[in-house]
């Protein structure tokens, strides 16, 4: 079996989707020639043609409203925004279009597409190269929501993507893309979308991540199984429908949760578990839930590190909810 | 269709017109359309017009919650309808658009019920009144979001050019909606895809109340064009054969792989913009007065009636036969209920999601 960094995997994945459904095709800022800035698209272009991997002019309303516009016409576009920070001109056509099309159109319409951007910080990006905005999706009926953190999930979950029905926006934590390897099948296989990770099995604390956090949650966990404490682990990979029974089924067991999430804190996906974790299980709770998020500033370029949940302070969290 | 020759060029000074006020066909080359098919026009453009004062009753008696009125863009509306290849190409429209969406050949039940909100509304009552849609008949469901649909026309003309479908993407839009970024973002992009897409401002020269002057500085729409490196038609959107002549040969240029191009159709708004709208605050009755003496459908019965094509009994026949028509549909459509509350539910995704499942069983159980 080939190993595979998380770019490799989506690259395969683009690849294998196109050669198999010709419907499939790929546009962007500078997905073509370049094969994109991350080179996630690298090599397609030659082999698919400039008409199934197009550069598209430099505007996210043209890139997301033309795949609306594909879709509906019976294509499967993968848009790639550079950067989620930039999705935002875009925002009308994934809001008003994407994700309304089947519902004002009584399901008449449709919009199979997928939308990859690099998302989340670590990478000394500044406020526009750094953000988590999955809330914006996850708030808006409509859209599916994935966020990936292991190369073996990237491809599973982006071929899934392309073949799901409704539009999907698949983000990729950019300081993960060349950050692992791993063994990656190089035959067809799917991860259904909406279905959670359990990383580790455990019975004292669950602590729920996803995406680019994930790595410092599993080292936090590491650390606590060195202090005698027994975490489970579990991996979101999609937000939105994020996967509550596993959640539910873990916390009934341990009584306790930590989520962590890099995304600011307001109005967040980590809050929508915790408040759910709260309604539903609270007579089986040992400690109220808990968060370590991003704040709720612009993202800062100099304290990059420090605004991402650290070890420490997944550590220090799990110790609050431990000694309850 | 072959195109036999180019008859309009773009970015003319004056609109391009072929029928004048009194009547006369003034273009240089013979119309050569068959007696029924002119008359079909006048049909179609007085079944708009009756459309149109039928929906102000629906607003006046309480039956429907909102209506945008046509009036004064018939002569538009059915020229592109005829131009195009009905159920093969793709129109995109927007909420102004009712008489031709009547054109296209939508069910009259299926407009009454989506101007309703009930359950004769292919779209479930989803929506505002006039904002149909239909796949049967490739009509892309309207959206409010003013300009949100010409990314989306670009991409589909863009998927047909990719596929070789023979199709055409034609997309409406009013005047305020070219001061929209995805507005230039769409054509743009269909542009330089030399996708076959054809956009269309029916230009009343009214956004609700602001003035064409204080939407753009540019002389006319249709000028716009040239920074896309596409043609641009400016033509007077009150004659229904020059809407007719000029949007034929663009849809066909575009079929035989030539591109895109924008035609501007300038017409009159008749009415305020909306029933929630008192147009008396931003424009004069003597503006509107004087405006319609500028009615698309009397100039075309003043040239079907020197063609011999028009008289009064058959006029008023015509009339009450489509009055009948529209109102056996209304009844029909008004019969028709509420649609099932639960249905607020579906079509959000493929499938319900559990969050969307609990919510709908919490409103069942409400219901219960």
């Amino acid at each position: 079996m080939p190993t595979m960094t998380m770019i490799q995997a989506i690259n395969s994945a683009l690849d294998e989707e196109m050669s198999r459904d010709e419907r499939v095709m790929l546009l962007g800022e500078d997905v073509g020639k370049r094969g994109g800035v991350f080179l996630a698209t690298e090599g397609l272009q030659q082999k698919y043609g400039p008409d199934r991997v197009m550069d598209s002019p430099l505007s996210e309303a043209a890139i997301l409203g033309a795949a609306v516009g594909l879709a509906a016409h019976g294509m499967r576009p993968v848009a790639e925004i550079q950067f989620a920070d930039y999705v935002f001109p875009g925002i009308d056509q994934l809001f008003s279009q994407a994700a309304k099309l089947r519902y004002r159109s009584g399901g008449q319409f449709t919009a199979p597409m997928v939308v990859r951007m690099p998302t989340g910080g670590g990478v000394k990006g500044g406020h526009h190269h750094s953000q988590s905005p999955e809330a914006h999706f996850a708030h808006t009926g409509g859209l599916k929501v994935v966020v990936v953190s292991t190369p073996y999930d990237t491809k599973g979950l982006l071929k899934a993507a392309i073949r799901n029905d409704d539009p999907v926006v698949f983000m990729e934590p950019k300081r993960l893309y060349r950050a692992v390897k791993e063994e990656v099948p190089s035959d067809d296989f799917l991860i259904p979308i909406g279905k959670a990770a359990i990383r580790r099995e455990g019975n004292d604390i669950t602590l729920v991540s996803y995406g680019g956090p994930m790595i410092e949650t599993l080292k936090a966990a590491g650390e606590m199984v060195g202090a005698g404490v027994d975490p489970e682990v579990i991996d979101l990979r999609t937000v939105m429908p994020w996967d509550k029974e596993a959640v539910l089924g873990s916390v009934a067991k341990t009584g306790r949760l930590l989520m962590i999430s890099e995304a600011p804190r307001m109005a967040s996906i980590a809050s929508e578990v915790t408040a759910t974790v709260s309604e539903e299980l609270f007579d089986q709770l040992l400690a109220p839930p808990l968060r370590v998020t991003g704040f709720d500033t612009p993202y800062p370029l100099a304290q990059d590190k420090l605004y991402m949940p650290t070890v420490t302070r997944i550590l220090n969290a799990a110790k609050r909810v431990l000694d309850y | 269709m072959v195109q036999e020759k180019i008859r309009f060029q773009p970015f003319s000074g004056e609109p391009i017109r072929l029928v004048d006020e009194q009547g006369h066909w003034i273009a240089s080359f013979e119309h050569g359309l068959p007696p029924e098919q002119l008359r079909r026009f006048y049909r179609d453009m007085l079944a708009a017009r009756i459309l149109d004062e039928k929906l102000v009753i629906l607003i006046r008696t309480g039956k429907t919650s909102f209506i945008a009125p046509h009036a004064g863009h018939e002569g538009a509306q059915i020229g592109i309808a005829q131009a195009l290849r009905r159920g093969h190409d793709w129109l995109f429209p927007y909420y102004r658009d009712m008489g031709l969406m009547l054109a296209m050949g939508l069910p009259l039940v299926e407009i009454f019920g989506q101007t309703l909100g009930n359950a004769a509304d292919p779209a479930k009552g989803r929506q505002m009144p006039s904002h149909p849609g239909s796949k049967k008949l490739n009509v892309f469901t309207v959206c409010s979001a003013i300009a949100s649909h010409i990314p989306p026309a670009a991409g589909a003309a863009i998927s047909m050019k990719l596929r070789g479908s023979g199709q055409v993407t034609v997309c409406t839009f009013g005047d305020g909606a070219t001061s929209e970024g995805d507005w230039h973002a769409g054509i743009n992009f269909a542009a330089v895809q030399e996708a076959p897409a054809v956009f269309v401002c029916e230009n009343n020269r009214y956004a609700i109340s602001v003035n064409i002057s204080k939407q753009t500085a540019s002389e006319n729409i249709a000028v716009k064009a040239h920074a896309y490196g596409i043609p641009g038609y400016h033509v007077d959107g009150l004659d229904v054969l020059a809407s007719y002549f000029v949007m034929q040969e663009a849809i066909e240029r575009a079929r035989a792989g030539h591109g895109a191009c924008l035609v501007e159709l300038v017409v009159n708004r008749f009415g305020a913009h909306s029933s929630a709208d008192d147009d008396s605050r931003y424009r004069s009755r003597e503006e509107l007065t004087a405006e319609r003496q500028h009615d698309p459908l009397v100039r075309y019965q003043r040239f079907l009636e020197k063609q011999g094509l028009w008289d009064a009994n058959w006029a008023n026949e015509l009339k009450l036969e489509i009055s009948k028509e529209l109102e056996a549909a209304l009844q029909e459509a008004l019969q028709a209920g509420e649609p099932n509350p639960l249905e607020m539910f579906d079509d959000v995704f493929a499938a319900r999601p559990w969050h969307l499942e609990e919510q709908r069983q919490l409103v069942a159980e409400e219901l219960r």
